[in-house]
């Protein structure tokens, strides 16, 4: 019931963040529509940190408490996570293209979701490479916890880093009007509900799968 | 026994095995110095570029033999259940981790003593900075990149295909160090002020002390039966 | 415009993708647990 709800608010709001972002907002003037990209675009990527923060927490909750629960958010949440910034890794040089004629800049921002990118697969491929359910759920929290510590200091390097080379682009950008704060926000709105629909859909298919890893163990030691 | 002194004799039984077998120093010279030969192949040693480069290159041939030493690191507790042993003579893990990660920043630190030198003579680089600041940057910048490494190496040999599973969670958590210590090392080499890399020094300083407190702290968690 | 276009295609492609990938996993486990009872049937 409550997904069901959860479903259908997510729908509406990504229709009105849609007509908001192509019909509503008007078009930047040094960029034109291309900017609109920008709207989902850094939805995206504060989805994708959002997650990890999850993937963070749902650790120290996993290790302090050892409920199953907590590695099922954990898991589930890196999974989106890794949906999330692959899709701000797409888009980014598909803005960046026409707006600055190079597909890829190592801008903090960009760089650090890189990263990010790089260690929802690490902590991804931790799981696949342990078997016992215990074992995995104990060292992925671990590896979530480390690699979150992690990611701030990723940012503070790339960007002195940054500030050492010639800057190419000037990624700061643009003012924002108050129409396209409000486009952002509503897109924003929509993605953060769209990242708990899909969080409590896959954490349903996770517990399940664990379910059906335990009874087979079971069967075969019976 | 004191704190110290347990983390003392796991260092001793870790210098004493190693003096016996070589198999991990000796892979990792060999590896080391290898890497520097392939790069001198790689890329012309006598070119203006390859200057710029050079302090990539030094630290692309550590961490590559690093890795290498950091795989056989916690290997050879897991045969024979030493791991287990380990843990029944001390009651706090946090000594087995500090323990190995001393003696694995030992043979790193005589690794890079030995490699070091080559890299200069190969590439034919003359130092303008100060020598005591570069050993500051690499002793720094490889007890940041061990401290995470053993963690991660203890986390992996209880996986099922560890050595290819440690250089690929291991990576992205060192992009910080690499960079940092990359930048700085090229600062000293090219003889830059003290105002130019101190920014970098304090990031290496900070990822040292940070991977080796949180692990050491989440040692307790990773060793359980 | 194409840009913009592309970027959108590539955002709801992704999305599309994930949960294809979900109902994927679904129908599968939904098949092991056949499999179980069967399993489970045959001992009893």
């Amino acid at each position: 019931m409550f997904n069901k709800i959860l479903g259908w608010l997510t729908f509406i709001i990504t229709m009105t963040a849609l007509y908001l972002v192509f019909m509503w907002v008007p078009n930047e003037r040094i960029m034109g529509p291309v900017q609109k990209i920008f709207y989902f675009h850094v939805s995206s990527a504060w989805i994708g940190f959002f997650a990890f923060l999850v993937v963070f927490i749902a650790g120290l909750a996993y290790l302090f408490t050892r409920d199953n629960k907590w590695d099922t958010i954990g898991v589930s949440s890196a999974q989106i996570g890794v949906m999330f910034t692959t899709i701000v890794l797409i888009t980014g040089p598909i803005w960046a293209k026409p707006s600055w004629n190079t597909w890829w800049t190592w801008d903090p921002r960009l760089t650090t979701t890189l990263v990010l990118w790089f260690l929802y697969l690490a902590y991804l491929m931790i799981r696949s490479s342990i078997h016992e359910e215990e074992k995995k759920a104990r060292f992925s929290a671990i590896f979530g916890i480390i690699a979150f510590i992690d990611v701030p200091i990723v940012w503070f390097s790339i960007r002195w880093w940054r500030t050492i080379h010639p800057v190419v682009v000037d990624s700061s950008g643009f003012a924002m009007s108050p129409k396209m704060f409000t486009t952002l926000m509503v897109s924003l709105l929509a993605f953060t509900f769209l990242y708990f629909y899909l969080l409590t859909n896959t954490m349903k298919l996770e517990k399940m799968r664990a379910e059906v890893a335990g009874l087979k163990e079971r069967l075969r030691n019976s | 026994m004191n704190y110290l002194n347990q983390i003392r004799t796991l260092v001793w039984k870790d210098l004493t095995s190693e003096l016996r077998t070589k198999e991990m120093l000796s892979s990792m010279l060999i590896f080391a110095f290898l890497t520097t030969v392939v790069f001198s192949f790689a890329f012309d040693p006598d070119s203006e570029t390859v200057k710029k480069v050079f302090p990539g290159i030094i630290w692309v041939a550590f961490i590559f033999a690093g890795i290498l030493g950091l795989n056989r690191s916690f290997l050879s507790e897991k045969s024979n259940d030493c791991i287990m042993g380990l843990m029944l003579c001390t009651t706090d893990r946090g000594i087995i981790y500090l323990g190995k990660m001393i003696s694995n920043l030992i043979f790193m630190y005589i690794m890079e003593a030995v490699t070091l030198p080559i890299l200069f003579v190969l590439f034919d680089y003359r130092l303008k900075g100060s020598l005591l600041y570069l050993i500051l940057i690499v002793a720094l910048g490889t007890w940041g990149f061990i401290a995470i490494g053993t963690f991660l190496s203890a986390l992996a040999v209880n996986t099922r295909n560890s050595e290819i599973l440690l250089p690929i969670i291991l990576f992205p958590l060192i992009v910080p160090l690499l960079i940092a210590a990359v930048q700085a090392t090229g600062v000293i080499l090219g003889g830059g002020v003290w105002a130019d890399w101190s920014n970098w020094l304090r990031i290496l300083t900070a990822f040292a002390v940070i991977f080796t407190v949180v692990p050491w702290l989440l040692f307790d968690y990773l060793l359980e039966v | 415009m194409e840009y913009l276009f592309a970027a959108y295609a590539v955002i709801w492609t992704v999305i599309f993708g994930y949960t294809l990938m979900l109902g994927k996993r679904q129908k599968e486990l939904e098949q092991e647990v056949f499999l179980l009872r069967k399993s489970l049937e045959g001992k009893q």
